[in-house]
């Protein structure tokens, strides 16, 4: 590494002239993850009109370095200056960074897929909406505009939600919204190719440098060396946590940034095809996987099998289907022995963060026993000290805790967990993602090791150095194998080549089809609640005829009106991917507020309604502040709204004052009072849910992640969140005084539960994100008549809650029937 | 000060000594204070939170496979078994096996209906049990008007509240089904896969586990120790009465996180839901003998939930960050170093 030091020396001995006006300059940054830097005094300076190419191999330290220059994370040593003038730190935040007009476009696409194009150009840059009527459609104009700039002819829809777009869709949008910021001086793209077809690409690259010229600086990051060496005017290239080097594009050559990144340096493996010559059939790939191929994949034991492609074709598809066949893609894909994986993503697939190494290698041989069986430490001990040993991990370190270990040792832990699990097929999934070089070179004669043991190994991965290793590589394009490449044949050219070949689109047509049957199928679903509460309605009419009067109506629907408020109330908080199991309480408490101290001292009792709204929201506050799970903290803080109740009011009672029996007591004539209230109550969420402040709370159910990234709070909003369901939920209470013309602490408790189950029948998603106003206060309509329904039909109260709670199960089962499973089990 | 930072080391592993701690101290205090407390008083106590135990370490099961999965169906089947109980048994001590059988029966219908929503339908677990518990109602309500009498049988009623030599035989079978449990979640292979299903879902099943039957075991568990739970206490209060299993509901989870198991799932402790069931119902005695009206008590029990959540909050935050080097979210601004 010394040779690579000087290099540095030798590059930042010669700065680049700074001719044009600097936007931002990073000096001497340092970043240290416990014992391992991930950043070394990278200085990086960015003028006005550069096109700064990043590259480096992963784990070189990109996105640390974008990290700290977007504010994200703070470096350990380091400075950092706009126009000449430095910054401290401790003030610089992703906020600041954007108010100097950094924008980052990341590689994990930050869009709120539950929100419109236009909508996730407003939370981008939310400031013009001043929130006044027709909004949306400054938006919508901004994001046509704006994509058409950068992507002539994309022909995308700016009022789509951006879940219905395909992967390349999202990206342009990504990348028009950030071209697009008002005041905008650089812009870091992070792989922004990784999706596009090539002629998507050449547009994005006209769209840079155009804007370019204008004096907008971009960062481009690419493994793509041809398009660093297309676009930029300057290289830099960081390994190993530092710059190796620094220059003009003129100097710099494909051939010359591949060593440069270390790329040839490593020799990766001397893989014999002699042991790959047995006819021993593991895995048989076949059927529309390998239809461009137009013959069946044989995988047999012993050899190197490479999953290529650009990201997202189809690899890791490939490698879960192996792993459990009884997918989808089960006539495709035939496996004849067992398979074991090993996970890259070590925090989201790999690791048990609360057990030892030792526990963590031993279950792949534990989960494969009876579950009865009995586990001892020093049978484990026995089993893993072996695999450990040939891993070169020390067993010293079995007690530890997984998560103290480094990410390569992890790794090494995953692999050990497959050994044990003694399995004939290997799968990796991007195993050697952010692992350093020493443990790759491991890492590497490992997995020959393995393979020449007679096991075979399936290896996606996102480094294409690394497929140089493999006996025989599979290039993916549109979720098909298009290409097989093998010995001499695999090359980077090569590889690269293939990713970009369109598979003939036979399926999408098919794939469409499907798609609208599932659409109506949706719809139907969503449908339910009016169409039964129509059900409802006619029968009970059917049998009572005086039901149609407009008096009639009121009876049945004023008692509704309680649990229309607390549907609303649960409805926003189920909006935020939350449930209150407190709502009815507080609506409960409410009453006896109202019935008790408002009717006796007003003021006093004003103020403590003020105070019980102050804690309800708090405790939204709370929930997030503190990641704490929502229903457990409602649960308890139920005990709490009716303790103070029962304090309060030990027993049924108290006055509905005047003013707030008039408030519910007035009649137009001939539109039921209540029908008025209940469609009042509607319209408010539907009106709430449309303003920006809906998308807001939308947003942050659907990807708090991209909400905090582009610069929301997520503890105020939660604040919001838990405010405006607490008015409801208050509103609720005051009309069951208002209705009874006295409290009980008791008389809100069923609404929780009820409120749920027509929050879920009105078509929200329990996930979060996904609100329709109209369709849960349907819900509640319905629900709650269904005590008189029964009442019509003769059938005895007893069913009430049965009748409930069949038609909650029934409705989630058909929306689980006609949704896509977004999570897997 | 070494001794210290070693206990506070063991401490993080054995959580459940905490609750151990509180009930100690509560009793130490209440014993000095009011001069009422003796070693027969707290036997009656740890008998009233044999009940709770119970119950409380099948809540353990399920809220250890994570994923904030709760099973709020276990008042609902206290409350329907206890009428079951007196629907079969009848007062007679002949029908006892009928009796047993039908209450573990019970268990099994209503665990298998659960894991059925839960696993098979990817219904969340809350909204599931929530589902059940619906349908429950309405059969205790058709089952209370069906039930001859409030009669028990002797033997059962025996069991619910016999002592041996001063030591509540339902102290006993809670302590030997806590063992059990430990034995279970520390040494068996079922144990290990509760506790990696908990941890990391698509881990597991990465390294071979299949999570559903997994999952599934959890709440037949939870549904059939609630249910023999459900049998005993109505013999314990000589009958059953609609709403008898409610206060279980919050108290069960409240034991379980109490007691040093994680809400977030994946490491449970069974001595730690023994430990918290006694302190529990000691903060509940000790506040009926204070005289405090039951309001207060809710109250309090409310705010002991929510704040023993809001620390374990924090642990889990903690132990979340150490987990990710890489620090790839917003959390890792506020920890990182600061420039000089």
């Amino acid at each position: 590494m010394s040779h690579l030091a000087v290099a540095d020396q030798e590059s930042a001995a010669a700065p680049i002239a700074p001719i044009r006006q600097s936007v931002v300059a990073l000096g001497q940054i340092t970043k240290s993850f416990g014992p391992t830097l991930a950043n070394t005094g990278i200085d990086l300076s960015v003028g006005a009109g550069d096109i700064i190419g990043l590259v480096g191999g992963n784990g070189a330290g990109k996105s640390t370095l974008m990290r700290i220059l977007c504010g994200s994370m703070w470096p350990t040593l380091g400075s950092i200056s706009f126009a000449g003038e430095e910054v401290n730190f401790a003030d610089y935040g992703t906020a600041e960074a954007q108010k100097r007009g950094i924008r980052m476009v990341h590689q994990e696409l930050s869009l709120c897929a539950n929100l419109s194009v236009a909508e996730n150009f407003f939370l981008e840059t939310p400031g013009d909406s001043a929130s006044r009527p027709g909004w949306r459609s400054l938006y919508r104009t901004r994001a046509r505009s704006a994509l058409d700039a950068v992507f002539p002819g994309n022909g995308v829809d700016a009022d789509a939600e951006v879940g219905h777009l395909s992967i390349a869709e999202r990206q342009m949008v990504e990348i028009a919204r950030a071209a697009a910021t008002p005041g905008v001086k650089l812009i870091v793209l992070d792989e922004p190719t990784s999706s596009l077809d090539l002629d998507r690409s050449k547009q994005l690259r006209t769209f840079i440098r155009e804007r370019a010229k204008a004096g907008l600086a971009f960062i481009f990051i690419s493994h793509k060396l041809q398009e660093i060496i297309d676009i930029a005017t300057e290289i830099v290239v960081l390994r190993n946590g530092r710059t190796a080097w620094q220059g003009k594009v003129a100097d710099a050559s494909i051939g010359k940034l591949v060593q440069l990144m270390g790329g040839d340096a490593n020799p990766v493996h001397q893989h014999t095809v002699s042991a790959a010559s047995s006819r021993d059939i593991l895995v048989r790939l076949a059927g529309p996987l390998t239809a461009e191929l137009g013959r069946d994949i044989d995988i047999v034991r012993g050899e190197i099998v490479g999953l290529a492609g650009l990201e997202g074709s189809g690899q890791k598809e490939l490698l879960h289907a192996i792993f459990s066949p009884d997918r989808r893609q089960s006539a495709s894909v035939i496996r004849h022995a067992e398979a074991g994986f090993i996970a890259g993503d070590r925090q989201k697939e790999g690791v048990f963060p609360l057990w030892s190494v030792l526990g963590n290698i031993s279950i792949g041989a534990v989960a494969r026993r009876p579950a009865l069986g009995l586990v001892s430490d020093r049978a484990n001990r026995d089993t893993a000290a072996d695999a450990a040993d040939r891993l070169r991990l020390d067993d010293k370190r079995f007690q530890s805790n997984i998560t103290e270990l480094s990410g390569g040792n992890q790794q090494k832990a995953l692999v050990a967990r497959a050994l044990v699990a003694d399995t004939p097929i290997i799968l990796l999934d991007d195993p050697t993602r952010g692992v350093d070089i020493a443990t790759k070179q491991d890492f590497y004669r490992l997995c020959n090791e393995i393979a020449r043991g007679g096991r075979s190994l399936i290896w996606h991965t996102t480094e294409d150095a690394e497929l140089l290793a493999c006996d025989r590589v599979l290039v993916f394009s549109g979720g098909r194998i298009v290409r097989e490449l093998s010995g001499e044949a695999i090359t980077e050219s090569a590889i690269v080549g293939a990713s970009f070949t369109q598979p003939a689109h036979k399926h999408a047509g098919a794939g469409r089809k499907d798609a609208a049957k599932t659409g109506l199928a949706r719809r139907l679903v969503n449908a339910a609640p009016f169409i039964g509460l129509a059900t409802v309605l006619a029968v009970m009419i059917a049998a009572n005829p005086a039901v149609a009067s407009s008096f009639g109506l009121d009876l049945l629907l004023m008692p509704a009106l309680s649990l229309v408020l607390v549907t609303a109330a649960q409805m926003f908080i189920v909006g935020g991917s939350e449930i209150d199991l407190g709502v009815g309480a507080f609506a409960g408490l409410v009453s006896v507020l109202s019935a008790t101290l408002l009717y006796d001292q007003p003021w006093l009792g004003a103020l403590a309604l003020v105070a019980a709204l102050a804690a309800y929201a708090g405790l939204g506050g709370v929930i997030q502040a503190r990641k704490i799970p929502a229903i457990v903290v409602t649960l308890g803080a139920s005990f709490i709204w009716v303790g103070l109740g029962y304090a309060l009011q030990p027993t049924p009672g108290g006055a509905s004052p005047e003013w707030l029996s008039a408030l519910f007591n007035w009649s137009l004539g001939f539109v039921p009072t209540s029908i008025i209230l209940i469609a009042a109550v509607a319209l408010i969420s539907l009106v709430i849910d449309r303003l920006p402040l809906g998308v807001v709370l939308r947003g942050f159910g659907n990807n708090p992640t991209a909400m905090i990234r582009s610069g929301w709070s997520s503890t105020r909003y939660a604040l919001v969140r838990y405010l405006i369901a607490g008015l409801f939920a208050g509103a609720a209470g005051l009309s069951l005084t208002a209705i009874n013309t006295a409290s009980d602490i008791n008389s809100g408790n069923s609404f929780t539960l009820l409120g749920v189950a027509a929050v879920v029948m009105g078509g929200c998603s329990l996930l979060g994100g996904v609100i329709s106003p109209i369709g849960a206060v349907a819900g509640a309509v319905t629900l709650s008549l269904i005590g008189a329904l029964l009442g019509t039909l003769n059938v005895s109260s007893d069913y009430n809650a049965a009748t409930q709670g069949l038609i909650l199960v029934a409705l989630l089962t058909l929306r689980s029937l006609t949704a896509d499973r977004r999570s897997e089990q | 000060m070494n001794a210290l930072a070693t206990f506070s080391l063991w401490a993080q592993r054995n959580r459940w000594v905490w609750a151990a701690i509180g009930v100690l101290l509560l009793w130490l205090v209440l014993s000095v204070v009011t001069n009422r407390f003796s070693l027969s008083s707290l036997s009656g106590i740890v008998l009233s939170a044999s009940f709770l135990t119970v119950v409380g370490v099948g809540q353990m099961f399920v809220v250890t496979t994570g994923r904030g999965n709760i099973d709020l169906s276990v008042a609902s089947v206290i409350t329907l078994s206890a009428f079951v109980a007196l629907l079969t048994i009848r007062g007679q001590d002949a029908n006892l096996a009928i009796g047993l059988v039908a209450a573990v029966l019970l268990g099994l219908a209503v665990g298998a209906l659960n894991s059925l929503l839960v696993v098979g339908l990817g219904i969340p677990a809350i909204i599931a049990t929530l589902a059940t518990g619906y349908v429950l109602a309405t059969a205790t309500l058709l089952s209370n008007k069906a039930i001859p009498g409030f009669a028990v049988s002797p033997a059962l009623k025996d069991l619910a509240t016999g002592r041996v030599s001063g030591v509540p035989i339902m102290a006993i079978i809670a302590i030997l089904g806590v063992a059990a449990t430990s034995f279970v979640l520390r040494y068996t292979v079922f144990g290990q896969l509760l506790s990696a299903v908990g941890q990391n879902r698509a881990a597991a099943r990465l390294a071979g586990i299949r999570n559903g039957p997994v999952i599934a075991s959890a709440f037949i568990i939870s549904s059939v120790l609630a249910s023999l739970d459900g049998l005993l206490l109505g013999a314990y209060i000589g009958g059953a009465f609609l709403e008898m299993g409610q206060p279980y509901l919050l108290q069960s989870i409240a034991a379980v996180v109490l007691g040093g198991t994680l809400i977030f799932g994946g490491s449970a402790t069974a001595v730690g839901t023994l430990f918290a069931s006694i302190l529990l119902i000691l903060i509940v005695t000790t506040m009926q003998i204070i005289g405090l009206p039951p309001g207060a008590q809710d109250i309090v029990q409310g705010i002991v939930v929510i704040f023993v959540l809001a620390l374990a909050g924090r642990q889990a935050i903690v132990r979340r960050s150490a987990a990710d080097p890489a620090g790839n979210d917003g959390a890792a601004t506020s920890t990182a170093g600061r420039p000089s």
